[in-house]
């Protein structure tokens, strides 16, 4: 790998599908064949034609769909599903940090944080020259050797800052000895797409608390929880304590409560 | 003083297990071929019975129970070994795969013969690359020695084996959701019943079970069920392999017998770093509640932990010290859940995210008084009311540090800057 290769991220060189296709199609076929149902191919397919792009293209997703026969839709629901297929673009070195329970305890902020400066980009970003992409990770099992993370998904162990400068040095100059992933596109700012980004759903955003939804949808809840504050012997507990408690009041007090 | 008892991890780190001949030397396939020749299948099944050997992917359910749910007759049949290792804090699989993948070739290989399956599968986390590699030569290495393929020594038994590689999902880990990944669909668990052992990898009988599992099965056959069962106690014999971390000072796999204490394996792992105080433990994993101080003399097994609330799981132990944030710690694990949700239960997919946000908010010293009783409570609208466990995971790690730590936790109430001054 000689320096040359990574600066010219720039203008990565465009994949001609149709012959790469050509290519692979044998070994394709002996990937579908070794499971009873072809579907079972899908992931082993997604992660080829990852190897050889870089990222899974819509070409990529088509060819599978058709070698499979399923619809374009349907390959993409389950692509879309993983997290380490990339939909679009990423930087040559995918650089994944672990954020796990105990890198965290360990400090994984530090670490973390000298990253993003180091960088200059966030959290599921890409660097303006398409060399670094940068992801904050769960758990990736190796919570001995904390704080740790992985380059193109090899292992780098015991983090410590100089490691960072040391290792980003390296992979800017080319000599660093995990070979870059394929670039055929240049990245964009993110990977991701922003669908794919989830969190509470649409109606429940910039509501604070769980148990006072705000006028959003159905409102038998709120009823229910001005219901309970009306009762005397519940008055002065927050919405939580109310529904816990009436709801353990209940289930011990209402046999008894009838029987009055 | 507690010792540990290398069964599975013997000769890691001295010996390279991943060739074939070494593995041979030190016994390997021996019992798979002893089996072949001497022993029915019906006879490898009531030795792992009797061992009472539990799954030890987390549930740990007994592994021959499990194998005789299925059918009597009828092929296909399939076993598939998990091995989407990624509960936070493990880290036993991992090294497993990459040390000694000829080890569980065999355990997979005489659980095959056991359930009469011919076709068998190994689903490696997405992450693994290297593992997975080094576990494509050994499979390699072991077809060429003919211990895989048709009529394997002459005895009509044919098998294959196949690797698949995920591609980043927790949720995998759970077995139909690692079903439906292998058929090549989203990775969202099943509703069951039917369970896998009557309707499981392409709606045939499926057995699930984990790489360490399946890694004993040659041990037992070799030194029989009675060498088994002395160890640990009646309903958790055996060994285990311990993933120790956190603020010790020698964190790393520990295989110990089942029913050592809590406070031995700290000291197995070097004991706690600069002399701290240990003052809690979380003993199973990213989904068990936390044990504190007053429990490290519990026996480390399924039944006691059980008792005090929490669970073995996957043997996954993350030992912290006094100078723990606890706040930050339920906030990675909270994140972890919302993050790996599958989004098909709305409790869990909403709820993971509604606590993430709630100690976002805490953490960033705007949270409110309601707050605390938010993550006090929330166990009420979360657990038990989800397909697959992983919604009830979310909230016992939270739950028990935010009763025993409740000053951490309203100690961000306050604005930062007098937290500061306070300290």
């Amino acid at each position: 790998m000689s320096s040359a290769d990574v600066s010219e991220s720039t203008t990565p060189s465009a994949v001609d599908f149709r012959a790469l296709l050509e290519r692979l199609r044998p070994e394709l076929e002996a990937i579908v064949a070794q499971y009873e149902e072809p579907r079972s191919a899908l992931l082993p397919l997604m992660h080829r034609f990852q190897q050889e792009e870089g990222f899974v293209s819509r070409e990529a997703m088509a060819t599978a769909a058709e070698m499979l026969e399923l619809t374009p839709a349907v390959v993409e629901s389950v692509v879309s599903f993983y997290t380490l297929f990339f939909r679009k673009p990423v930087g040559k070195y995918m650089l994944q940090v672990c954020r796990g329970l105990s890198c965290v305890i360990d400090d994984a902020e530090t670490i973390m944080a000298y990253f993003r400066k180091a960088l200059g980009i966030g959290h599921l970003q890409t660097t303006e020259d398409g060399v670094f992409s940068y992801e904050e990770v769960e758990c990736l099992a190796a919570c001995d050797r904390a704080t740790c993370m992985q380059v193109n998904l090899e292992f780098v162990y015991d983090l410590t800052p100089q490691m960072i400068d040391e290792m980003i040095a390296a992979m800017r100059s080319g000599t660093y000895p995990v070979p870059p992933l394929a670039q055929t596109r240049k990245p964009e700012k993110t990977w991701k797409v922003p669908r794919d980004v989830r969190g509470k759903s649409a109606g429940a955003q910039g509501v604070t608390n769980p148990n006072d939804p705000g006028g959003v949808g159905d409102r038998s809840g709120v009823i229910m929880l001005e219901r309970f504050a009306q009762e005397r012997w519940l008055q002065g507990r927050s919405r939580e304590r109310m529904v816990s408690d009436a709801g353990e009041w209940l289930a011990t007090n209402a046999k008894e409560k009838k029987e009055h | 003083m507690a010792t540990t008892t290398p069964v599975l991890t013997t000769g890691i780190g001295e010996l390279n297990l991943r060739d074939i001949d070494v593995y041979k030397a030190q016994g390997g396939y021996a019992q798979f071929e002893r089996a072949l020749r001497e022993l029915s299948p019906e006879d490898v099944v009531k030795l792992t019975d009797t061992s009472v050997l539990r799954g030890r992917g987390g549930a740990g359910f007994p592994t021959g129970r499990k194998w005789q749910f299925l059918p009597k007759n009828g092929e296909p049949r399939y076993l598939v070994c998990n091995c989407d290792e990624a509960e936070p804090g493990t880290f036993k699989d991992h090294q497993l795969l990459e040390e000694t993948p000829h080890q569980i070739i065999e355990g997979i290989a005489l659980g095959s013969y056991a359930i009469g399956c011919r076709h068998a599968f190994i689903y490696i986390r997405g992450e693994f690359k290297r593992g997975y590699e080094i576990f494509c030569a050994a499979i390699a290495q072991a077809r060429a020695a003919g211990y895989l393929g048709k009529g394997i020594f002459g005895s009509g038994f044919d098998l294959e084996i196949t690797v698949h590689r995920g591609a980043g999902a927790y949720i995998c880990g759970e077995e139909t959701a690692l079903l439906n990944s292998l058929e090549g669909r989203r990775g969202e668990p099943r509703l069951k019943p039917p369970f896998p052992a009557v309707k499981g990898l392409y709606q045939k009988p499926t057995v699930v079970n984990n790489v360490e599992t399946l890694a004993y099965l040659p041990y037992i056959l070799k030194n029989g069920p009675d060498w088994f069962k002395a160890v640990g106690t009646e309903r958790s014999t055996g060994y285990k392999v311990v993933s120790i971390s956190g603020h010790v000072k020698k964190p790393g796999n520990y295989e110990i017998p089942l029913g050592t204490t809590i406070r031995e394996m700290i000291e197995l792992a070097g004991g706690m770093r600069e002399g701290r105080k240990c003052i809690a433990v979380q003993p199973g994993g990213g989904s068990s509640a936390c044990l504190f101080e007053e429990h490290l003399d519990l026996p480390y097994e399924y039944e006691s932990l059980a008792k005090a609330g929490t669970m073995l799981g996957s043997g996954a132990m993350v030992v912290f010290d006094e100078q723990t944030d606890f706040v930050k710690a339920a906030h990675a694990l909270v994140r972890f859940f919302a993050h790996e949700s599958c989004g098909q239960c709305t409790p869990c997919r909403e709820g993971g995210h509604w606590l993430e946000e709630t100690l976002e908010r805490l953490l960033g010293g705007e949270g409110l008084d309601s707050d605390i009783d938010i993550l006090k409570t929330a166990s009420h609208q979360l657990t038990g009311i989800n397909l697959c466990p992983l919604g009830d995971s979310i909230e016992p790690f939270l739950g028990s540090v935010v009763h025993r730590f409740e000053d951490q936790f309203r100690g961000y109430l306050r604005p930062r800057v007098a937290a500061g001054a306070a300290r």
